[in-house]
């Protein structure tokens, strides 16, 4: 225990103090401070572009509209007007040919020839992909028609606009989970999650082949006991993480409820807003996936001499790691949270903590899954950290190409035999 | 105080790596491990820092089973074991520390090797920074910083300068004069020979053979004599000649100057020979048994086997 202590400081003061580490952090946090300063420094610009233009003498850019079906001209510019309050909206009888030209020289910004009540002409320069305009003029167009019919049946304009730009309020009450207001937070921290425990795992893994390629192992196996060592560094990394993700946590929170209280759009803080209960169990499930997937990856990385052996190692459970994110992001997207495989998976220790994570957030689970799906991943840290060390204390020894699964099976019984018989022999002495 | 080795038996999955090992090593004395590379001596290194379990076999530090919580054990592995990306003092208290060291005494400790090594100035760089000598100079501070009462050295010669090998000679041989027990490896015979009373030779996992350097040099046929003096030409027929019969061939040592070397019949007929060389009134430099060298019996025992 002693051990396990002293091999976690010297980790977790080793990676907290690594340049990498810091210089992250930093960024990580810049970031964060970064994008809630942005909202607020993109809308005050917006706001002074659009304060200017009132007192320029410069015109609005005109859109010409050519009438030859309602010849109502006032009507026709009253309804435009309100999808396009910053144009100044001109009526034409110049042919197709002339507002051609005029559209291209920039005279105009757009032109429509309105042929038939419900058949129209547009005439722009660039129409782009990512141009909102055609379906804004569509829609106007279709409210001046529908204005237009409705005048006719007798309704007056005012009250034929009033009905045709009238809109529902509507108030919603959940009584279990509201996926829709929680999923992007859920989405944001499942993201969180997912790169967390991949992150911090794969440090382990480098520094365990760091050791052994530096030859550092030589001596400190001959201090300390391989499980002592494969627990402290586990722990250590993962604490290193844990302060990590604290500091990057707590510089978005404070930022956001201080310089970008008011500026941040809503959309974002929704993704941002997390329940209490949805982040202590996000961290639940980071420390289980954490240690579960460090473990694996620290014996696979033992195994390896040499630092470009590594990712040839771990690829197998990088690729199992991979297909439980696709899995729970697919049962996101389709709403399928509750379905046999989401519930088979949120019993299996590599997909558990990213599946019962998400089901826990976004959909009603019964205490007992829960508990249940806890105790499978800490049964399976125990286990996996009971073979890692197995493995470990195997693989930091071994040099030169890393040993194919049957070897390290039979490497794995060979030693458990010796140990059983070493134990009995000094029972009997 | 005494190391023993006891019979230990180690194999990896199909092949047998060490076979029926026993040696005995003594404070105050240090016991040279000799053998080819794959000899199995760091098997047995390792065994003895309980990194392997052996499948037979036991390991006694004054005749009870080495405890190695009690036992303070100082070992530098031939292949240099540190952190070359960390400070040199937090990773020289990190490893003593986990010798069962409290941290105040780790951080003396660290001072006086780093200190007794001249590395003072280098106490808070980190370990990459430096030339390989220096190194290999925290690493012996590493090894001995816990005060070991058994001291495990696998080639803790190589790569040093001759000013370096003089510092890590003297501080070996006051760890040796200061009672520790030393296991010591290395395929630069000289410094056995320098160190070791004793030696042991590994090869193919056997013991091939141990004993005191000087009783298995007296053991080898002793009757070959070297005879040093600038009148060689003239000493070769008056020798052939005076001691006729008794002596089986008088040449010239090829590569040698003024050295002529002399194989008796019989050895104790070296006292005649010397004998006659004075009152016949030669100008002799030195007069003296050829032995073997350590070279020339380690490749003796090591030439086939393996």
């Amino acid at each position: 225990m002693k051990h396990i202590l002293q091999v976690l400081r010297f980790e977790y003061s080793g990676c907290v103090k690594t340049k990498s580490f810091i210089i992250s952090t930093a960024i990580f946090m810049a970031l964060i401070l970064l994008m809630a300063f942005l909202p607020g420094i993109i809308l005050s610009a917006m706001s002074s572009d659009q304060g200017g233009e009132p007192t320029g003498d410069e015109k609005k850019p005109v859109i010409a509209v050519c009438d030859n079906t309602y010849h109502e001209d006032e009507l026709v510019k009253q309804q435009l007007a309100l999808y396009y309050p910053n144009n100044d909206i001109k009526m034409t009888t110049e042919d197709i040919a002339a507002l051609q030209d005029k559209v291209d020289s920039q005279e105009y910004a757009f032109a429509v020839v309105l042929n038939e009540p419900l058949s129209c002409t547009y005439i722009t320069k660039n129409n782009s992909v990512f141009s909102t305009n055609n379906s804004q003029l569509t829609d106007a167009l279709t409210k001046l028609y529908q204005v237009m019919q409705l005048e006719k049946a007798g309704v007056s304009p005012e009250d034929s606009l009033n009905i045709i730009h009238a809109r529902m309020k509507m108030d919603t009450i959940t009584t279990g989970t509201d996926q829709g207001q929680n999923y992007w937070s859920t989405y944001v921290l499942m993201m969180i999650l997912y790169i967390a425990v991949v992150m911090y795992g794969q440090m382990v893994s480098q520094n365990v082949v760091a050791e052994k390629n530096t030859r550092a192992m030589e001596m400190l196996i001959t201090c300390a006991k391989p499980t002592h060592l494969m627990f402290g560094k586990v722990i250590g990394s993962g604490l290193a993480g844990l302060t990590q993700m604290l500091l990057i946590i707590s510089t978005a929170l404070v930022s956001m409820n201080t310089v970008s209280k008011d500026s941040l759009p809503a959309q974002i803080k929704d993704m941002l807003s997390f329940p209490m209960q949805t982040v202590l169990f996000a961290l639940v499930f980071f420390i289980l996936g954490y240690f579960i997937y460090s473990f694996l990856l620290g014996a696979l990385a033992s195994l390896a001499s040499r630092s470009e052996d590594l990712n040839t190692l771990i690829s197998p459970v990088m690729m199992v790691y991979v297909a439980a994110f696709l899995v729970v992001m697919l049962a996101m997207s389709s709403d399928n949270l509750n379905g046999t495989l989401m519930i088979v998976c949120s019993y299996i220790p590599f997909t558990a903590p990213l599946a019962m994570f998400t089901r826990i957030a976004m959909s009603d689970v019964a205490l007992w899954e829960i508990l249940l799906s806890i105790a499978v991943q800490l049964a399976s840290v125990y286990l996996f950290g009971r073979l890692a060390a197995a493995i470990y204390r195997i693989g930091v020894l071994m040099y030169g190409n890393a040993p194919k699964p049957a070897e390290i099976i039979k490497l794995l019984r060979e030693q458990h035999r010796s140990n059983k018989a070493l134990k009995a022999a000094a029972k009997q002495s | 105080m005494e190391l023993n080795i006891r019979g230990i038996e180690k194999h990896f999955g199909e092949k047998e790596v060490l076979k029926d090992i026993s040696l005995t090593a003594k404070s105050g004395a240090a016991l040279g491990l000799l053998g080819r590379n794959g000899a199995g001596k760091t098997t047995t290194i390792r065994i003895v820092m309980g990194v392997f379990f052996p499948d037979k076999g036991e390991i006694l530090y004054n005749g009870k089973p080495l405890d190695r919580k009690k036992v303070r054990i100082g070992y530098m592995p031939e292949e240099r074991g540190l952190y070359p990306k960390k400070r040199i003092d937090e990773q020289l208290i990190y490893l003593a520390m986990l010798r069962g060291m409290n941290k105040a005494d780790a951080r003396q400790a660290c001072d006086k090797w780093l200190d007794r090594m001249g590395m003072n100035e280098y106490k808070v760089k980190k370990l990459e920074t430096l030339s390989k000598g220096n190194q290999q100079k925290i690493q012996l501070a590493a090894t001995l910083m816990c005060d070991p009462q058994i001291i495990i050295l696998d080639e803790p010669f190589s790569g040093l300068d001759p000013v370096n090998a003089m510092l890590l000679k003297d501080v070996i041989k006051e760890m040796i004069d200061g009672g520790a027990v030393v296991l010591f490896s290395s395929h630069q015979m000289n410094y056995i020979e320098e160190f070791c009373d004793s030696i042991a030779i590994l090869n193919g996992g056997k013991i091939v053979l141990d004993g005191r350097i000087t009783d298995i040099k007296h053991s080898y046929p002793r009757n070959k004599i070297a005879v040093t003096s600038s009148q060689i030409e003239q000493i070769a027929p008056f020798v052939l000649q005076y001691m006729s019969g008794e002596v089986l061939s008088a040449e010239p040592e090829k590569g040698v100057e003024n050295t002529l070397l002399i194989r008796l019949q019989n050895p104790a007929a070296k006292t005649k020979l010397l004998q006659g060389l004075s009152d016949k009134g030669f100008d002799i430099d030195a007069f003296r048994v050829c032995e073997p060298s350590m070279n020339d019996i380690f490749v003796q025992y090591t030439e086939v086997g393996i």
